[in-house]
């Protein structure tokens, strides 16, 4: 009886899972050949390549894109066990994975980002810093924030005598590697290769004056609650979350505070370090964008990357060049707030990768 | 439904549902030997943790391990006056009359046990870190500096103490719930010759809650259980930094949110996975210990009353 029952009751399901997917067959929401692009990684690109994945839609409308931030090393390990469409990542593909994927992938920077130094100091406006500053600030041997080496960059700044508390992310990420990549191009003897790195061993936490929070939005909540902080947070979170931003002396010798104009300019003074095709080795040059030469230039200004194949199955070859070459030109007028578009040179060296793309085996 | 087919349809779920437990340990050990074969002891002995990416870094756990330990001992030794006067407030306390304020007072204590860890760590890092950071470490720091404990300057309220209260709240109501139903189990005959001797109310509490020791104890270790797996709660609240909780009022690490913190990115460095997954192998291992012990002890409190 009971089995009987049961027997009745599984027909019955797999009766409705077979009508439910015939119907999920016919009325798609989407346009009846739609082409799907999975993506994963960088979380830092996740809001654009959101906003780009819904209005692309309005050019090429059978062109669905879904991407989830998983980080920008889930996205690369993913990437190369071919597991999804294209990843994104901050950081491009190591010299030693290209060699391995040389000739199959190209590697586009999307967007520039920027990151901010934000404190929290009450009355003290147009902080100026400089990386051997910070360097020491974030080593722990500038205890206070009336430290000679601060108040000399800042001879009018009213600064108080208080015990600097230090913020930095707990979680590892691409805006720890560019925040401590200025710190030792610029401060080279204070701030060695071996602290530079998305998750480096903080010298600061060692006087219980450093912090960890997670993600840029844990760090932007311990510089708003605690006063007399510094930390570093994405441009964008910063301007949200009306923080003081702090000017940083670039290459030049001159104190630039984020914004997109600067930003722009350290990319175009890069251009000259990076390789000549996307399919290059971009694992060198990429971060020439950092602390990079020419006047008006942001010293912390960074690049992300959107990785696809050069080969792929069948009509998702199309779609993939369909999308790079949106973002290479519409895309790049629909840059979310915070990020900022790519200079022209870049787009047009971009656009490059569509002929690269292609049918497997075709 | 005949005896047989009734046990046919009810043993494969539960042969599947105790086994995920083995599964899950199983699958936890074999991703944590290739760290245990690298690191060997270091792995809890070592308290330094070094990234790098492309090569084995240098990981040791000790620090959150350190940490995971203190916060939850803090907690646990918070939450028990804590719930233990609550289960003598609405067992002994309120009067008689009152039972509708009573079962109001008890569902709202249930309902902290249910509820989403998150929220208890968006309020301990909005209201409670800021709060004792300003008011009790200072106090702490400046008048019993000269304990250990609370040598160092607080600089934030984001430390391992604060980790430790915001647990102590969090497992309470655990503990409370234990208790009070071993009390509620204590045969009416035990209270009235207690009674009849004449007790105090103070005395008389005190012998009930001698007899309800097993579950007292069985609830510090279920409720240590707990606090030492709490990953998002204090995670917020921690401070999340390499160092020692030597000191109560500066921040440190756990080893759940370590985890937290580490996994997204984990595999860009080699090695640095399978480190986080043996921090959750221990873990388990201290869950399954904690809540075994806590377990037995309840069950000689059962056969007892």
């Amino acid at each position: 009886m009971v089995l009987k029952r049961l027997a009745a009751l599984l027909l019955l399901v797999a009766a409705s899972m077979a009508l439910l997917s015939y119907a999920g067959q016919r009325w798609r929401p989407e346009a009846p050949d739609s082409i799907v692009l999975h993506g994963e990684g960088s979380s830092f690109l996740y809001p654009q390549v959101q906003a780009w994945s819904e209005e692309v839609r309005s050019t090429y409308p059978w062109l669905v894109v879904n991407y989830n931030p998983t980080g920008s090393g889930a996205g690369q390990s993913a990437f190369i066990k071919r597991v999804v469409d294209f990843a994104g990542s901050d950081p491009p593909l190591t010299g030693e994975a290209w060699e391995r994927l040389r000739g199959k992938v190209v590697q586009l920077p999307v967007v520039i980002g920027m990151v901010a130094v934000v404190y929290n100091v009450p009355g003290v406006d147009g902080l100026r810093l400089n990386a051997e500053v910070l360097a020491l600030i974030y080593r722990g041997e500038i205890e206070y924030w009336d430290d000679d080496a601060i108040a000399r960059l800042n001879p009018t700044a009213n600064l108080p005598h208080e015990r600097i508390i230090v913020v930095h992310r707990s979680d590892s990420s691409g805006t720890t590697q560019v925040f401590t990549l200025y710190l030792h191009k610029a401060a080279p003897s204070l701030w060695p290769q071996e602290l530079v790195g998305k998750s480096p061993d903080w010298p600061v936490d060692y006087t219980g004056r450093g912090i960890g929070g997670k993600g840029n939005q844990g760090v932007t909540e311990l510089v708003k609650r605690n006063p007399y902080s510094i930390g570093y947070v994405e441009y964008a979170y910063a301007v949200k979350e009306g923080l003081s931003i702090a000017l940083l002396e670039n290459r030049e010798g001159e104190y630039v505070a984020p914004s997109p104009e600067a930003a722009q300019e350290a990319a175009r003074n890069a251009l000259g370090s990076l390789p000549d095709s996307p399919d290059g080795d971009w694992s060198r040059g990429f971060d020439s964008v950092i602390y990079a030469p020419g006047r008006g230039s942001y010293p912390l200004t960074t690049w992300s990357f959107l990785l696809f194949y050069k080969e792929y199955p069948g009509p998702e070859a199309e779609a993939v060049r369909a999308f790079i070459g949106w973002i290479n030109t519409e895309g790049q007028k629909r840059v979310v707030e915070g990020y900022v578009p790519i200079p022209e040179e870049l787009r047009s060296l971009n656009l490059k990768a569509v002929e690269m793309i292609g049918v497997a085996g075709g | 439904m005949s005896e047989a087919r009734f046990k046919l349809l009810v043993a494969p779920p539960a042969i599947v549902s105790s086994a995920i437990l083995v599964l899950l340990f199983i699958v936890l050990l074999y991703y944590s030997l290739p760290a245990i074969r690298e690191y060997g002891l270091g792995l809890l002995a070592s308290p330094t943790w070094k990234p790098v990416e492309g090569a084995p870094g240098e990981y040791g756990l000790l620090i959150p391990l350190a940490g995971t330990l203190v916060s939850a001992v803090i907690a646990v030794l918070l939450a028990m006056p804590l719930a233990l006067a609550s289960v003598v407030f609405t067992e002994e306390i309120l009067p008689r009359g009152l039972h509708r304020w009573r079962e109001a007072f008890v569902s709202m204590i249930d309902v902290m046990t249910g509820l989403p860890t998150i929220v208890y760590g968006l309020w301990g890092a909005a209201v409670l870190a800021p709060l004792l950071g300003d008011t009790l470490y200072k106090w702490l720091h400046s008048s019993l500096s000269f304990i250990p404990l609370f040598s160092c300057q607080p600089t934030t309220g984001n430390t391992i103490l604060t980790a430790g209260v915001l647990l102590a709240i969090m497992i309470t109501p655990f503990i409370y719930a234990v208790v009070r139903e071993s009390y509620r189990q204590i045969p009416r005959t035990y209270k009235e010759a207690a009674l009849s001797l004449g007790t105090t109310r103070y005395e008389y509490v005190r012998i009930m809650m001698g007899m309800a020791k097993p579950a007292i104890l069985a609830g510090a270790l279920i409720g240590f259980g707990r606090a030492a797996g709490e990953t998002v709660a204090v995670a917020l609240v921690v401070g999340n930094t390499f160092n020692m909780p030597s000191c109560l009022l500066a921040p440190s690490y756990t080893v759940s949110s370590l985890i937290a913190n580490q996994f997204a990115n984990a595999q860009l460095y080699p090695l640095m996975l399978n480190v986080l997954v043996s921090g959750g192998l221990i873990l388990l291992l201290i869950g399954i210990a904690s809540n075994i012990l806590g377990i037995m002890y309840l069950r000689r409190v059962r056969y007892v009353a």
